[in-house]
């Protein structure tokens, strides 16, 4: 490929379009516009890191949050349970990482597709009562196309399960080699007359696209791919955007307001760039795909005479209906090394509960993965596995614990749903400000008692499936109090059809605002089953077609 | 199950509580019997002795090999640790000062006398402090001075290769084995 011509535009001439945000959907986005032929600038806080700038630095990234950032770089955030709270300012809640590619960079790459039922489950199940639970304003049948372009655009690899949701075309890459903890996960399940089958991943067991395989390091989620093999918006979509020459990158830029105009369309984005210097990038339409935290916030921190409330917020909705998806973990001690440290996070999973039985009582569904229990890391399982299993936590014994415990454990983990409420939500705190002096996040939130029932649920699932696998020492855990931060930052601007109770359109367009788009883990009306990032992709893509479409039409 | 001892788990590992901010620094600068950039030779010697009591050398390698001190004074160099310091050297002030040191240093005390200490002081924030950084200081990347050798991947028996491929442990192969 021939060296890419990177344009500069001028910030005072209008672009077609600008992008906040280079995550999952922001690349997706970028790559879009830019490849059906609009200028873009896409605006990104963090640094454009590369492959070789990624180590298996636990001291760097996970105690000094050199990539997601905290308020040890002066980005605090605050938290609370209930609105009647004053909420706490913390070294992080709403976890993402700052940079080219956004969290993309360093997630699990766990890419299951929502299924027919996650958008239509309202209406099939009824509503539930003090919630916000609805359908989307599209099904999975309009999705599909575009969950086989993220297949095969970004990269997945994975086989069919046997109910899973139909698809148009076949994996790209086959699935990953099975490890000994889904071995331990996939016999249990099979006892127990379950149906286990390869986890698809937005990791690649072969070469596509340029890219090479896997190469089984273990450090997929929390860091960064050495080798370019996980499936980062970073090294998939982004390189494709930048090599039309359409799309310009600027890194280091703090956007803190949408302006509009008179006729209430979006004008301009305004930013501090790497500099510090404020710059205004006008623009003919604005596309926000900030992240389910940010997007909210800029949305809240853009409010004028004309949008007292915050932009695009006529609804009321913007910033609410925050959903973080559920979690349990168990863990057990086998007798031979399980290994689980070694290659992808997960490589099963059972499905088999996907919808709970609504005769339980509660709303509520997920699945279940095996895993390592602290996603490999020597210096996290040295950390937590003592005082989780109960056993020493200093001298000797601690030690000779830990030589066994770091090679034969396994986890089981269970990922489920989260029900939109209007009291869970991002809004701005009100004393605590960023570096930049914008005022935190302030995260209120309380997970609904169906969904810590469902955490249990998988919980006290996942502990017999331990037993039956054989383990030793089962351990476990789920936020029986609620969770109090997380990395799926979901329904904060939520897609709808009617202008009184969701924030953008089935195009993703904002209802108040004709050339306004927001685009992220925002978009969702419901939470899936805990792996929200190959929907959020999905969604980019086709936001990202229409978008480009209704610009040719002179209707943005 | 006991609910008090719970597993966190991956979530609790992505979101580990920060004790201290960031530092970077090479290793080559503190070459086995350098000079302390940051601490006194006493308090040097102190916290080394307190190191090898959380993870100590006994059959195999332990703190001091891993040159948890090292680790220590590597992270406490920067200036915008200096707060964090001060709490530490106010922490290992107060049990230098307890009785049952019978005023000798902490490095002079035999190892059951060293261990009785910091049982009785187990609840400290110092201590959990000292447990934190001793157990970062084994296991994380040798660039921050400590993990020297790579003992602590030694220890808990972490192939420190970078990649690898299937069977990665005794199920897996043994379910190729097996065909299934």
């Amino acid at each position: 490929m021939a060296e890419a011509v990177f344009p500069s535009f001028p910030t005072r001439e209008e672009v077609d379009f600008v992008i906040v945000g280079s995550g999952a959907a922001g690349g997706v986005m970028a790559k879009e516009l830019s490849t059906a032929g609009h200028s873009v600038v896409l605006l990104e806080q963090g640094p454009h890191l590369k492959a070789a700038d990624f180590h298996h630095d636990e001291w760097g990234y996970d105690h000094n949050l050199e990539l997601t950032w905290g308020r040890s770089q002066g980005y605090p955030q605050t938290f609370r349970k209930f609105e009647s709270d004053v909420a706490e300012e913390r070294e992080m809640v709403c976890g993402y990482a700052h940079n080219v590619g956004g969290s993309s960079m360093h997630y699990s790459g766990n890419f299951w597709r929502f299924r027919p039922i996650d958008f239509v489950e309202a209406s099939v199940r009824g509503p539930i009562a003090g919630t916000n639970f609805s359908d989307w304003p599209i099904t999975y049948s309009d999705l599909e196309p575009y969950y086989t372009k993220v297949d095969w655009e970004v990269g997945v690899s994975g086989l069919q399960g046997p109910w899973d949701p139909p698809r148009t075309r076949e994996y790209p890459c086959p699935p990953m080699p099975i490890k000994g903890s889904d071995v331990l996960l996939e016999r249990a399940a099979k006892a127990m007359g379950l149906n286990p089958y390869p986890a698809p991943v937005a990791i690649l067991s072969q070469p596509h696209n340029g890219r090479p395989g896997c190469i089984h390091c273990g450090f997929c989620n929390g860091y960064g791919c050495e080798v370019n093999a996980k499936s980062s918006s970073l090294v998939t979509v982004i390189p494709v955007a930048l090599a039309t020459g359409n799309c310009e990158l600027r890194t280091h830029c703090t956007v803190h307001r949408v302006n509009t105009n008179e006729q209430g369309r979006a004008t301009e984005v305004v930013y501090w760039d790497a500099d510090g210097v404020e710059q205004a990038q006008r623009a003919k339409a604005v596309v926000l795909c900030a992240n389910g935290s940010e997007t909210p916030r800029l949305l809240l921190m853009s409010e004028s005479a004309q949008h007292p409330d915050g932009l695009a917020n006529s609804s009321g909705m913007v910033g609410k209906n925050l959903m973080f998806n559920g979690y349990s973990t168990v863990m057990g001690l086998f007798d031979e090394p399980v290994n689980a440290y070694k290659s992808v996070p997960a490589t099963r999973v059972v499905h088999d509960f996907y919808e709970l039985d609504p005769s339980l009582g509660f709303y509520g569904g997920g699945g279940i993965d095996g895993r390592h229990p602290s996603r490999g890391a020597p210096m996290g399982f040295a950390l937590t596995a003592a005082p989780a299993f109960g056993t020493p936590t200093w001298g000797s014994e601690f030690k000779a614990d830990l030589a066994y415990q770091f090679s034969h454990v396994a986890a089981f983990d269970g990922h489920t749903t989260s029900l939109p409420l209007s009291t869970n939500n991002i809004t701005l705190d009100p004393t605590v400000k960023d570096k930049f002096g914008r005022p935190a996040i302030r995260t209120t939130y309380m997970d609904h008692p169906d969904d810590i029932e469902t955490m249990r649920w998988f919980y006290e699932k996942t502990v017999e499936m331990m037993e039956v696998a054989g383990a030793s020492n089962i351990v476990g855990h789920y936020e029986r109090d609620g969770q109090e931060g997380n990395v799926h930052l979901l329904g904060t601007c939520r897609m709808g059809n009617d202008p009184d109770s969701s924030v953008v359109d089935a195009m993703n367009r904002a209802h108040d605002v004709p050339n306004l788009f927001m685009c992220d883990g925002s978009s969702l009306v419901t939470s899936g089953r805990g792996q929200p990032t190959m929907t959020i992709m999905a969604l980019a893509f086709r936001a990202g077609e229409l978008i480009s479409q209704a610009a040719r039409r002179n209707e943005i | 199950m006991d609910s008090a001892t719970v597993a966190k788990g991956s979530f609790l590992a992505l979101s580990l509580p920060v004790i201290l901010s960031a530092c970077q620094r090479s290793q080559q600068a503190l070459e086995q019997g350098a000079g302390f950039r940051v601490f006194e030779a006493d308090e040097a010697a102190d916290l080394t002795a307190i190191a090898a009591r959380i993870i100590p050398t006994d059959d195999t390698p332990g703190a001091t090999e891993a040159g948890v001190i090292y680790f220590l004074d590597t992270i406490f160099a920067e200036a915008r640790r200096a707060s964090q310091l001060a709490l530490l050297r106010e922490g290992l002030g107060a049990l230098r000062g307890q009785l049952t040191t019978g005023g000798r240093p902490i490095h002079e005390l035999t190892e059951a006398q060293q261990d009785q200490l910091l049982r009785d002081n187990e609840q400290t924030p110092f201590f959990a402090t000292m447990r934190y950084l001793t157990i970062a200081g084994t296991f994380s990347l040798p660039r921050y001075g400590g993990n020297r050798d790579k003992v602590g991947y030694q220890l808990i028996g972490y192939e420190d290769r970078g990649a690898w491929s299937a069977p990665y442990g005794f199920y897996d192969a043994d379910y190729a084995e097996r065909g299934e």
